[in-house]
């Protein structure tokens, strides 16, 4: 898992973007062959499992973050 | 029976075409507040003024100049068939002007003036007329350089009231570069510029079509209908190039040349994408629309927009779909077809 560091005055959209994108790159892409195979017949939550593991790669890589000891000095810097 | 039935389902057809009819000729469109809704209201003009308000005053207008790209581009090939029309003109109406990135191209030799006329104040005065040259410049050590080749001048108004600022017959050449895909009333528009302008007066312009952004929309369509079940507008509604010309005919213009282009361009991520859309002020306008997206929604999106059109290394594509059209006002001296079957010649002793 490659993980990417952001500095922490970043918006919380911008967060998002990365995790969604770098950090969580791997099931995102097992996320997006899912829908991928079924494009024709979607249905709400046909790829829900794939998503779950999506998802909580997100919610892990933000929370990871924000206990990051670096990342919390960084703010008290900022101040 | 039957007979009556079809009858009375015949005068409901004919009361509902009168209806279409009525609405969508009517030359200038009624000027709507933010808060009426007109039958043909798909666009919140002043959300959309607002947005492209806010777009080019960003950061001083700097996040705005980073994404000319498109408009830039779109700009230099509608110059492209300008160039082809071998006439001069003492001024040119640029109609949706944004910040001027048509009339920074145009020729001295060929054009005077330039006037600029867009109903977002700030995009409108984004670029003033002249700059001074280089960065570390120090008082008089430095000159002055004009943005723009020729003489321009701006209006603050709505594009869809040109004739409450322009009087009919009284223009050479109007042209629009990507304003008219906001227009509520296209072929209201349409007409008020083929009214604006002088007989034999020409009307070139560029629109995005209905092919626009299609991978973005299917993207957030299948994450939404996974995510959420259901799908809400987050991309416009686009003419089809099919009615393009249809249009222009029936605002009365002739002489028609209607083509298609397509500029695509690539990505890092769907993120990038949005975040560029919205600095060039082209974010969610529809009336109706949402005004959030989930996060849940938006990850997923990213994630089927990758895999369903992304490239081998990793970007992703976006297609802007470009509908050029160029048209003439009728006048007695344009060159027209024969009358139907008055040929002399015929076709088999010629092939």
């Amino acid at each position: 898992m490659r993980t990417a560091t952001v500095p922490p005055t970043i918006k919380p959209l911008k967060r998002l973007a990365v995790h969604a994108t770098t950090t969580c790159a791997e099931q995102a892409s097992i996320y997006g062959k899912c829908i991928l195979a079924t494009y024709t017949d979607v249905r709400q939550d046909i790829c829900k499992a794939e998503f779950q593991k999506f998802g909580q790669c997100i919610r892990e890589a933000v929370r990871l973050e924000i206990r990051h000891p670096l990342i919390q000095y960084s703010f008290i810097f900022l101040r | 029976m039957n007979v009556a039935r079809s009858l009375a389902r015949a005068r409901i057809l004919r009361v509902q075409t009168r209806n279409y009819a009525a609405i969508s000729s009517s030359s200038p469109s009624p000027s709507l507040t933010a808060h009426t809704l007109g039958p043909f209201q798909v666009f919140d003009r002043e959300t959309k003024r607002i947005q492209r308000d806010k777009a080019a005053s960003k950061h001083g207008g700097e996040s705005s100049r980073t994404v000319d790209y498109v408009r830039d581009e779109i700009a230099d090939r509608m110059m492209e068939r300008l160039e082809d029309i071998k006439r001069r003109f003492s001024t040119v109406v640029d109609l949706g002007s944004g910040s001027g990135h048509f009339a920074k191209l145009l020729d001295p030799e060929k054009t005077k003036k330039c006037i600029m006329i867009d109903s977002s104040r700030e995009a409108l005065h984004r670029d003033p007329d002249s700059e001074f040259e280089g960065q570390n410049c120090i008082l008089l050590s430095c000159t002055r350089v004009n943005r723009y080749p020729v003489e321009v001048e701006r209006i603050h108004a709505d594009e869809e009231n040109l004739l409450q600022i322009m009087n009919p017959n009284s223009q050479e050449a109007i042209v629009s570069c990507l304003s008219l895909h906001w227009v509520n009333d296209l072929p209201g528009v349409l007409i008020q510029i083929k009214e604006a302008l002088q007989p034999d007066g020409l009307f070139l312009g560029a629109m995005l079509g209905g092919e626009t952004l299609f991978e973005l929309r299917t993207a957030l369509q299948l994450a939404q209908v996974d995510r959420e079940g259901g799908i809400s507008p987050h991309i416009s509604p686009m003419t089809d190039t099919r009615d393009v010309s249809n249009l222009l005919g029936r605002a009365g213009f002739t002489l028609l040349t209607v083509d298609i282009d397509e500029v695509k361009v690539t990505y890092p991520s769907m993120w990038e994408l949005m975040d560029d859309l919205r600095d060039m002020g082209e974010s969610n306008a529809v009336i109706g629309r949402r005004h959030i997206i989930h996060r849940d929604t938006l990850a997923a999106a990213s994630a089927i927009y990758k895999e369903l059109h992304g490239n081998e290394d990793g970007t992703v594509p976006a297609t802007f779909q470009v509908i050029f059209m160029i048209g003439w006002k009728p006048a007695p001296t344009q060159p027209k077809p024969l009358e139907r079957g008055s040929g002399k010649t015929n076709l088999k002793d010629v092939l």
